[in-house]
């Protein structure tokens, strides 16, 4: 054998065992990829099977397990009908959809004033202000939620739209948001519209605002999700089926004995789950898109 | 600015800001306003300057250490747990295979489903005749009572807490890689670093401040964990899942003993204080 030779083959070996290990590594990537979605997909898949189930057969192939538990036993749509006779569902989603979309119109619109504010005027206190917004975005609800309840009360806003409202508007999250897109827009555009003495309510809502598509769609989904999603402050504020949210309304799907309508239970938690998701699905963008921004100014 | 314009900024902050104030500051004070009064049946308001004496009651109170417990055992497996989890699939995220950003986007949409309905839907899975024992079955593995057993109940909230929040935090780790000039890893290739040297050397150094940001963030959320314990456990059995914010609630909402509560989750926000305070001493970049 010439050295060359040795030298060729030394080298082929080298590739074809890189192109190996390439190989392998790709098919262990693909067997992760392949597990992380079974392991969050998985009890989904059965939950749906199981709102489409009827209740005597809910649990029918769960143990042991076979693939027939991710179909539905029967398909019916029995437990939708009974989710929104008798347990007032219809109810919970309207009220859901107002709250929501009274927290993305009015959070939306009152945090843009204000990170506006912060990204373009100069003022006494501004430093002040801004770390106020700061701790509301680091302090969750969770955290106040009692003196809360209590100015509620003393307020009389106990079951009230006020009470279940107002609290989400305070976001320190989307004016954050706001903030900082407002802040890389070009001094330039503003600047001559300033000089052709537009005032700034002006250059806000017929300037800005056009603008800004995409921190409007991060910010309305920021608030639409967290509305649509909230729990514990409906749970503390609110009484009685006129009031409920759906998430509440998820949780108290309990049938009369104390039997468990899983069906219907699955159902209500399969429409609450697909609204957010719908709305995610289109944005998924912007929503990564905010979450990152959120991140890297985490200092 | 004109002289007229003055005021200019704080009608734009106004409505904003007086949100956060009345709904956010204000309480925030009334609850550690409330942590040193009590019951008073003399003083016209009802209630009384009693200065620690909640904070005495409380840290007295075999409930309240029994949740002081939890929360802290809770913590201590679950912070680590979950970024560890949130990393390694951050990374699997970031791989360059085909069809990855199908997979972003089926990690993704699952965020949207709330901690509440994500809760009841696990909760379900644990059933005794729920799937999870019946893929234990399938692999031969007996039976277990997950929130039914206090030995396993604990467990299971970490569980059910992971199983979206996982991916949650993940996405903020992920967008942190990203954000890595791709020249880094490049170089790094060429001078003949392995895969474990660049991840080293480079990943982790260039996503501190995004590691930081989800350590924080992961640290408030599950030092807060409610929903998942109310709406599954009740804080049982035998208190293994009563954690100090479920305690707090249950005393001030449930039994009205505001005070007590309320020293609780002053206690509590401390508490968190400090450990974040050590994160941030921990992870300082020198």
């Amino acid at each position: 054998m010439t050295q060359s030779s040795v030298r060729y083959s030394v080298h082929r070996m080298w590739y074809s065992s890189r192109k190996t290990t390439d190989l392998v590594r790709k098919v262990i990537i693909y067997i992760l990829l392949v597990l992380v979605v079974l392991v969050v997909w998985v009890p989904f898949m059965w939950a749906i099977a199981v709102s489409f189930s009827p209740l005597e057969k809910v649990f029918s192939n769960a143990v042991p397990f076979t693939w027939k538990a991710l179909f539905p036993v029967d398909f019916t749509m029995q437990a939708y009908v009974d989710l929104f006779q008798m347990f007032h569902f219809w109810t919970a989603l309207k009220n859901t959809f107002i709250l929501s979309l009274g927290t993305v119109v009015f959070g939306g619109l009152t945090s843009a004033l204000a990170g506006f504010a912060f990204s373009r005027f100069e003022f006494r206190g501004k430093g002040l202000l801004f770390g106020i917004t700061l701790f509301t975005f680091m302090v969750p609800l969770e955290v106040i939620i009692i003196p809360l309840y209590i100015m509620m009360t003393e307020l009389g806003w106990m079951n009230t739209w006020a009470a279940l409202l107002l609290p989400g508007l305070a976001n320190g999250l989307t004016i954050f948001l706001f903030r900082q897109f407002f802040a890389e827009l070009p001094q330039e555009i503003i600047d001559a519209a300033r000089v052709d003495g537009a005032s700034w309510t002006r250059i806000f809502f017929q300037i800005v605002t056009p603008m800004s598509k995409p921190v409007m769609i991060t910010g309305a989904l920021v608030l639409f999700l967290g509305a649509w999603n909230s729990f514990f402050w409906p749970l503390t504020v609110t009484s009685g089926e006129n009031m409920r949210v759906v998430q509440l309304a998820v949780a108290y799907t309990t049938g009369d004995h104390g039997i468990i309508r899983w069906n219907a239970k699955m159902a209500g938690a399969m429409l609450s789950s697909i609204v957010p998701i719908l709305i995610l699905l289109p944005f998924q963008r912007y929503y990564v898109r905010g979450i990152a921004n959120t991140g890297l100014s985490g200092q | 600015m004109t002289q007229k314009e003055r005021w200019t900024p704080y009608f734009f902050l106004g409505p904003a800001l007086a949100l956060i104030i009345a709904f956010r500051l204000l309480p925030a004070l009334t609850g550690i306003r409330e942590s040193f009064y009590g019951i008073s049946f003399v003083s016209d308001s009802g209630k009384a300057f009693t200065g620690l004496d909640n904070f005495t009651t409380i840290f007295s109170d075999r409930t309240f250490v029994q949740s002081i417990r939890v929360t802290v055992l809770f913590n201590l497996i679950v912070n680590p747990l979950q970024i560890l989890i949130a990393l390694g699939l951050a990374i699997l995220a970031n791989q360059n295979v085909r069809g990855i950003s199908l997979f972003r986007s089926v990690l993704l949409l699952p965020v949207a489903v709330s901690l509440s309905t994500s809760s009841i839907i696990a909760g379900m899975a644990m059933d005794q005749l729920g799937l999870l024992n019946g893929i234990l079955t399938l692999f031969g593995q007996p039976q277990q009572l997950f929130l039914l057993s206090s030995k396993t109940a604990l467990a299971s909230i970490i569980g059910i807490s992971s199983w979206i929040g996982c991916p949650f935090w993940m996405l903020f780790l992920l967008a942190g890689m990203q954000n890595i000039p791709h020249d880094l890893y490049e170089s790094a290739s060429i001078d003949g670093a392995t895969t474990w040297e660049t991840f080293v050397s480079i990943t982790l150094p260039l996503l501190r401040r995004s590691l930081l940001f989800v350590l924080v963030s992961v640290t408030v959320a599950n030092f807060l964990l409610f929903i998942p314990v109310f709406i599954l456990t009740s804080g049982g059995p035998e208190l293994s899942t009563s954690t100090v914010m479920y305690e707090a609630y249950r005393r001030g909402l449930v039994y009205g003993d505001i005070g007590a509560s309320s020293a609780m989750v002053s206690a509590l926000l401390l508490f968190i204080i400090v450990i974040i305070a050590i994160e941030f001493y921990l992870t300082r970049s020198d």
